[in-house]
């Protein structure tokens, strides 16, 4: 232990330089001033009270969903063991049995709170979803997360049987690799069609040169069918990077300022290479989380038996729990300052003299201009693809606030003139 | 277990008149308006019937005997349509009038509870046989909001597959085939076992186990692939079974992986076997595998087997295996011409897919309550399985034999009476 420890102390310091690198390089200029957004001045108390409570039956689910999830994991990682009999793969196809069935588990655990997401989603009519498209679509959609676990555990169980419990050593890189793979590809994924409105490409064309990511194609992904909400993000990196935004946000009901927000706002994410950074985030967590996997699991015999499964996906779940804080922090930072450096001192000008579109930061009181409130705090980053670590966390505490008024009041007037752009006027 | 009530006897021999053959439909148009007429007073029996078995919990002599020569005939016209019987059938259905007949039980106390949710009950059987065939159904059809005469349709994937390419092998060589025959008669068979329970002929549930359906037939010759296994073993583990598809799709996106290797493989193999006459031992080896692991994920995926299997299609390891021959040497006409030769086999074995996959949707339900397979299901899944098996063999090479439709197991002959029996 004495002779590892300048080596730990080694890789402790390197890991502490990237993390300082990364947090430094995500953080705002300090010319730039964001104005003070108060709540109060764009929405009546009872709204914000009805917003308040939407998002803490939210918070009550989440909790009640994570406290399940644990206690199933717990339990599976105790007795999950029975399950090899059920198997005639040998350990590594054991073991990737012994995964997908704890993942199963704690689907199957976690519907009623899915359910009942979902019935408080459409009661404030935020989703057209079903309740049986939801349960079966999740039941089906298993499969493909099956796949993803089953070629992370053929990695960690292939090294595990290679090199003993210094398998976290080569698996933590394969890792990255694939998130890397993931991120690039995720653009292709998502699909979408060219956006269409001339005056938008000209802008975003112009945003471009100002951030220095020319060529970069905006599409536009087609989702009103499951919600109303307006959302965009940047997404890919080199040749498949570019700017989504949802077929909700670019339907009429946001001026071409509100418009021209978001997506300098997109634009900023890839000029900063947030996508990178977030890979970057990721390798810095992947290799310490492998290693705590292979410590724990060393009392079922490392993770090249199949019986150490179980309990390496709890591990693997509370790690996530834990750097839970850490990442919203680290997305927090960069949701909240996403956009272009060069765009956004323009449009904070501009918003102080109340003539722009950053609407999240702004007293406004016409129709156009509320909404748009919205399309600026829900431009939240999908920095990368369905490897598990893509983020669509909460915007902070005021926008936040902001945006579940802003829901709520959308969803309720989108019935009423859903075409013409919907908004109420302003209390 | 105890033998089913309704029983299939297959007299007969599979020599058929080329003639009749040939004008097989046109033949039994008189059928096709009697069944019809027949199917129509049938309703009001069995609705009076129904109430009488519910008040006295046996059904009426006299209905009961109406209602069993219904049966009868609906077998023995399907027989003959389906080319599993060659003479011309009565219409009256009488017991031992026609060679494929059925042995109807007489008229017995029913449970009143089955009774009252008969026709719910009987959708699962109504299902697969829908899916093997069998069944006429006479009834109307609406289009642009009127009724209308659909007339008389044949049902059944399996059946009508099998009568087709009989039709020909009939014409040409004058004898139905003794896989589709079997096949056939399995259908029709299990058809008129869902007739009767349906018609209150019988309070027993339809036994979907070809073994027990074609007991006494004629056991083919032995194939060279073969399924192996524990056939008792019917255990199924609910949570896995509850997720079983999902389940599957790591190995099925393994096996697409795999078989674009496969596919080259096999075009390779073709040319090797074109010149040599005798395929390369290591492709052979290789595709032995893949086919052998195709097995074992569709087993999983149908709730044949209980087992996660291993990605590697390693023989031995499965409950529920296959046998494969050893590289031989293989006539090149049939090597040339291999694809061709195989799509009446492959027609064949999607037609049989039906059923798998309604065996499969209803096992799921079963295995979820009871924690195993229902037997006949497992049987005929494990039947299907063994086609589609033989079917992959002969279609990438791994043996010249020719896939055999009989839902009976191959018995073990002289080598010399094997090859005999094949070049038929």
């Amino acid at each position: 232990m004495t002779r590892r420890l300048p080596l730990v102390a080694l890789a402790a310091a390197a890991w502490a330089v990237a993390a300082l690198y990364l947090w430094n390089t995500s953080v705002v200029p300090s010319s730039l001033r964001l104005p003070h957004v108060d709540s109060h001045r764009f929405f009546t108390a009872a709204q914000l009270h009805a917003a308040s409570s939407y998002s803490s039956v939210g918070v009550w689910l989440w909790v009640g969903g994570t406290i399940v999830q644990l206690v199933v994991l717990a339990v599976y990682a105790r007795r999950g063991e029975r399950f090899t009999r059920d198997s005639a793969a040998g350990p590594m196809g054991t073991g990737m049995l012994l995964g997908m069935i704890g993942f199963a588990l704690v689907w199957l655990a976690q519907v009623p709170f899915t359910v009942l997401e979902l019935w408080w989603e459409r009661r404030q009519h935020l989703t057209h979803d079903g309740y049986a498209a939801t349960v079966f679509g999740g039941w089906f959609g298993l499969g493909g997360a099956f796949v993803f676990l089953c070629v992370a555990l053929a990695v960690v169980m292939g090294f595990a049987r290679l090199v003993g419990e210094r398998w976290w050593l080569p698996a933590a890189p394969i890792f990255v690799g694939l998130a890397l793979l993931f991120a690039f590809i995720d653009p292709w994924l998502v699909g979408g069609h060219a956006l269409h409105d001339a005056r938008l490409r000209s802008a975003a064309t112009r945003f471009e040169r100002l951030e220095g990511v020319s060529r970069t194609p905006i599409v536009v992904e087609s989702v009103h069918q499951t919600t109303t909400l307006p959302n965009a993000e940047a997404a890919g990196m080199g040749p498949s990077r570019r700017v989504i935004l949802w077929d909700t946000l670019v339907d009429g009901r946001f001026t071409e300022r509100e418009l021209d927000v978001v997506v300098a706002h997109e634009l900023g994410h890839l000029a900063r290479h947030h996508i990178w950074k977030d890979v970057g985030w990721y390798a810095l967590f992947a290799f310490p989380g492998a290693w705590a996997i292979a410590r724990a699991t060393r009392t079922r015999g490392g993770m090249a038996r199949p019986r150490a499964v179980p309990l390496g996906l709890l591990v693997l779940v509370v790690l996530n729990l834990l750097a839970l804080p850490l990442q919203n922090a680290i997305s927090g930072t960069w949701r909240q300052r996403p956009t272009g450096w060069r765009f956004a001192r323009r449009t904070i000008r501009a918003a102080r003299s109340r003539s722009s579109a950053v609407s999240c930061r702004r007293r406004s009181t016409s129709r156009t201009r509320r909404r748009s409130t919205t399309s600026c705090s829900r431009t939240i980053p999908r920095s990368s693809s369905g490897s598990g670590w893509r983020r669509r966390g909460a915007p902070p505490s005021d926008v936040r606030v902001i945006l579940e008024a802003w829901k709520l009041r959308q969803a309720r007037t989108a019935d009423l003139a859903p075409a013409s752009g919907g908004a109420s006027p302003p209390p | 277990m105890h033998e089913h009530p309704v029983r299939l006897v297959i007299g007969g021999d599979l020599r058929r008149y080329r003639p009749t053959v040939f004008f097989r439909l046109l033949l039994a148009i008189p059928h096709f308006i009697w069944i019809s007429l027949w199917s129509i007073g049938m309703v009001f029996v069995v609705v009076v019937n129904w109430f009488v078995t519910l008040l006295s919990g046996t059904p009426s002599k006299t209905m009961h005997g109406w209602t069993s020569a219904y049966v009868r005939y609906t077998l023995h016209l399907n027989a003959y349509v389906y080319l599993v019987g060659n003479p011309y059938p009565g219409f009256m259905g009488e017991e031992g009038e026609y060679p494929i007949d059925l042995r109807l039980p007489e008229r017995a106390s029913q449970s009143r509870s089955k009774t009252f949710f008969r026709i719910f009950l009987a959708v699962p059987a109504l299902m697969l046989a829908s899916a093997l065939g069998g069944g006429f159904a006479a009834g109307y059809t609406s289009r642009n909001g009127r009724s209308k005469f659909a007339g008389l349709s044949g049902r059944g994937a399996l059946a009508t597959t099998c009568a087709f390419f009989g039709w020909f092998a009939c014409m040409a060589k004058g004898e139905m085939p003794k896989g589709l025959r079997d096949a056939s008669a399995y259908s029709i068979g299990y058809g008129a076992q869902t007739l009767a329970y349906l018609l209150l002929v019988t309070d027993r549930y339809p036994d979907s186990d070809p073994t027990a359906m074609l007991d006494g037939v004629d056991r083919p010759p032995e194939h060279p692939v073969r399924v192996v296994g524990d056939a008792d073993d019917l255990r199924l583990s609910r949570v896995t079974v509850f997720f079983r598809l999902p389940l599957a799709i790591p190995h099925i996106v393994w096996l697409v992986l795999w078989s674009v290797a496969t596919l080259v493989a096999v075009v390779v193999n073709w040319f090797v076997m074109l010149f040599r006459g005798t395929p390369a031992e290591s492709l052979h080896r290789f595709v032995s595998r893949y086919v052998r692991y195709q097995l074992h994920v569709s087993a999983f995926l149908y709730l044949v087997a209980n087992p996660f299997p291993g990605f590697d299609g390693a023989p031995g390891r499965y409950p529920l295996d296959l046998e494969l021959p050893q590289p031989m040497r293989q006539n090149r006409w049939k090597t040339f011409f291999r694809f061709f030769l195989a799509i009446p086999a492959l027609v064949v074995g999607s037609a049989l897919s039906y059923g798998l996959i309604v065996t499969a949707f209803l096992t799921w339900f079963v295995g979820l309550a009871r924690g195993e397979a229902p037997w006949g299901f497992r049987n005929f899944a494990a039947y299907a399985l063994r086609y589609a098996a033989q079917t992959n063999a002969y279609l990438y090479l791994l043996t010249e034999v020719y896939p055999h439709a009989s839902p009976l197991e191959g018995a073990p002959t002289p080598q010399h009476e094997f090859v005999e029996a094949a070049a038929a």
